[in-house]
């Protein structure tokens, strides 16, 4: 379990981390979700003791990373994949991290079967390695003590997408044995995926956190359905009269009502319907709009792009 | 691809802190598992017979010449002083060069004890150096005479040889405090060069001859100038000195020069080690 309490990093008049404050349970995917410098990297370093506090603290089990005996067995992380020594081959990598944690030779060989490099790759200095190798290598670093606690900082970078795929099944096993799970991603439809949790920073501070489905209901988006009928006109009255505020979007209309509700009105009223879904924002919208102040892009023009596509 | 399990085959052995021994070993490793490494250290040993066959090369080709080992001893350390600082400062600087500090600090939290085992492991590395330029010596010694028909000569002055080892080590960690201060590999490199080398050759031994009090001041200054009373006749002595007798002002030299360039280098770079951010 990760616990992190009231995390502030400034640097100078520069607060990248303000008050944050989350739990990454046992047993979870907890995904870690903002913007390019949101302040995800700045949390993850400050957690294994890289980066100090300003103000706060982030325990791991219930103590400082730095009262961990042998942290590596404790923890993977893995914070750059492309930190590593250039004239390093990928075996010599993981070897000096078997012997500084105590490990026995043979667990270089299991990891990197593992993440599936050949012999003659790990033979390879990590010069001649492309991202998605020294992902896979960083990957293999990070679980090579069999710790309890994963901290990923945008683990699937550079990873294809069969890589992507195997990650997220290694990472499911590893939550489901009862390990806790913390990565982080600007990219949204990859941590949809995989994390039980999801928790959205935008400018060093938590904008949301809970479940997909919490979050979506949180921002009161739920309940609102997007319809198109061959008489819109009588729908509308009929929706209207059931007290329903209705709208015209394109060919159709953005309805204030569950799609169940429209559908009902719509059988009722012996309106032939032609379409009918959702209209609730996605979580894409919602991760848009609360990190709005932080995107480098302008949101509404992101927005209106999206919808007239 | 997914068949293999997180889970390890067999149960690893139990969490333990990291033992010291363990950190100084990974960074043994540490020097010699790189090319550049490598390379550094077969240059070093390259150098040393490079000078050892010089010698002998000039022993071979002058009729009256003879030399000790003691003053082989002395003609040996001079490559040996071009290039240990160079392992003692590579040692820290490409851990921030690299950005492997992520992943060392990472494994164990407390900087100091892997700056220390650090320092354990390239100190232990230079006596190595210094123990086969050694033998160099020896070996170069008995060939000298061999090829230049004279009759060896073995004596050794075990005071001269200690000063000697320790001006290297004194030299060794201060290029090792001043990389921690610095923690960039060039700008480690021309700093401690200008400070052990280009400084006492250029500067000191200039003053040394124009001024009078230069003589009284630069000792306090330089390691080099402050060791040579003690050094005496081990060759190490900066030109233009002339070695006054070892008394109260020497040893306060000594003393002020090695908390100049150990000490205050060593104590700023391990305060900057602990509280700099590592990203």
């Amino acid at each position: 379990m990760i616990k992190v309490e009231g995390l502030t990093r400034v640097y100078g008049t520069f607060t990248a981390v303000d008050d944050v404050s989350f739990t990454a349970e046992a047993g979870k995917v907890t995904g870690f979700l903002g913007p390019n410098g949101a302040g995800k990297s700045t949390t993850m370093r400050i957690m294994v003791g890289l980066t100090n506090p300003t103000k706060g603290r982030a325990t791991i089990n219930g103590s400082l990373y730095a009262d961990l005996p042998n942290p590596g067995r404790h923890v993977g992380v893995l914070l750059d994949a492309s930190a590593q020594h250039d004239g390093r081959t990928g075996r010599e990598v993981l070897t000096l991290a078997a012997m500084t944690m105590g490990l026995p030779k043979s667990r270089v060989d299991e990891m990197l079967e593992l993440v599936s490099l050949t012999p003659s790759e790990a033979k390879r200095r990590i010069k001649n390695y492309s991202l998605g190798m020294k992902q896979r290598l960083g990957i293999a670093h990070a679980l090579i003590g069999d710790p309890k606690v994963l901290i990923l900082d945008e683990p699937a970078n550079g990873l294809d997408p069969a890589g992507i795929r195997w990650m997220r099944g290694l990472l499911k096993e590893y939550a489901d044995r009862g390990g806790t799970v913390l990565l982080s991603s600007h990219l949204l439809h990859e941590v949809e995926q995989i994390a039980d949790e999801l928790i959205l920073i935008g400018n060093g501070r938590i904008v949301a956190e809970g479940t997909k489905d919490t979050i979506l209901a949180s921002q009161g988006t739920a309940g609102q359905s997007l319809v198109t009928s061959l008489d819109n006109e009588a729908l509308t009255v009929a929706l209207k009269a059931k007290g329903y505020s209705v709208e015209p979007v394109g060919t159709g209309m953005r309805v204030s009502a569950a799609p169940a509700e429209v559908g009902k009105a719509a059988l009722e009223s012996n309106v032939v319907l032609t379409d009918l879904r959702d209209g609730g924002a996605g979580l894409e919208d919602i991760f848009l709009q609360l990190t709005a102040e932080t995107q480098r892009e302008n949101v509404a023009q992101i927005h209106a792009e999206g919808v007239s596509a | 691809m997914s068949a293999v399990s997180v889970a390890p085959s067999t149960p690893l052995p139990a969490v333990t802190k990291v033992p010291f021994g363990r950190l100084l070993l990974v960074e043994w490793r540490k020097m010699t598992d790189t090319r550049a490494g490598r390379a550094l250290l077969i240059i070093s040993a390259g150098m040393l017979l490079l000078a050892m066959g010089i010698v002998v090369l000039v022993a071979a080709l002058n009729d009256n010449f003879s030399l000790g080992l003691s003053a082989w001893s002395s003609i040996l350390t001079i490559p040996l002083s071009l290039l240990t600082p160079v392992l003692a400062i590579m040692i820290v600087t490409q851990e921030w060069g690299q950005r492997t500090n992520m992943v060392t600090f990472s494994l164990e939290p407390s900087r100091l004890r892997v700056m220390a085992a650090k320092l354990v492991a390239v100190v232990a590395l230079a006596l190595v150096l210094i123990a086969v330029a050694l033998v160099c010596g020896v070996v170069g010694n008995a060939l000298a005479a061999a090829v230049g028909g004279y009759d060896a000569s073995w004596s050794i002055n075990g005071e001269v040889l200690a000063w000697t080892i320790v001006q290297q080590l004194l030299y060794f960690v201060s290029a090792f405090g001043l990389a921690m201060c610095l923690l960039s590999t060039p700008f480690s490199i021309v700093v401690v060069y200008v400070d052990q080398l280009l400084l006492p050759l250029m500067v000191w031994s200039t003053l040394y001859f124009i001024f009078d009090w230069a003589a009284d001041v630069i000792p306090f200054i330089d390691m080099g100038y402050a060791l040579s009373p003690f050094a005496a006749g081990a060759g190490s002595v900066p030109a233009g000195a002339d070695l006054p007798d070892v008394g109260t002002q020497q040893v306060l030299a000594l003393i002020c020069s090695i908390f100049l360039w150990v000490v205050v280098p060593v104590a700023l770079g391990a305060y900057r080690v602990l509280k700099s951010e590592v990203k």
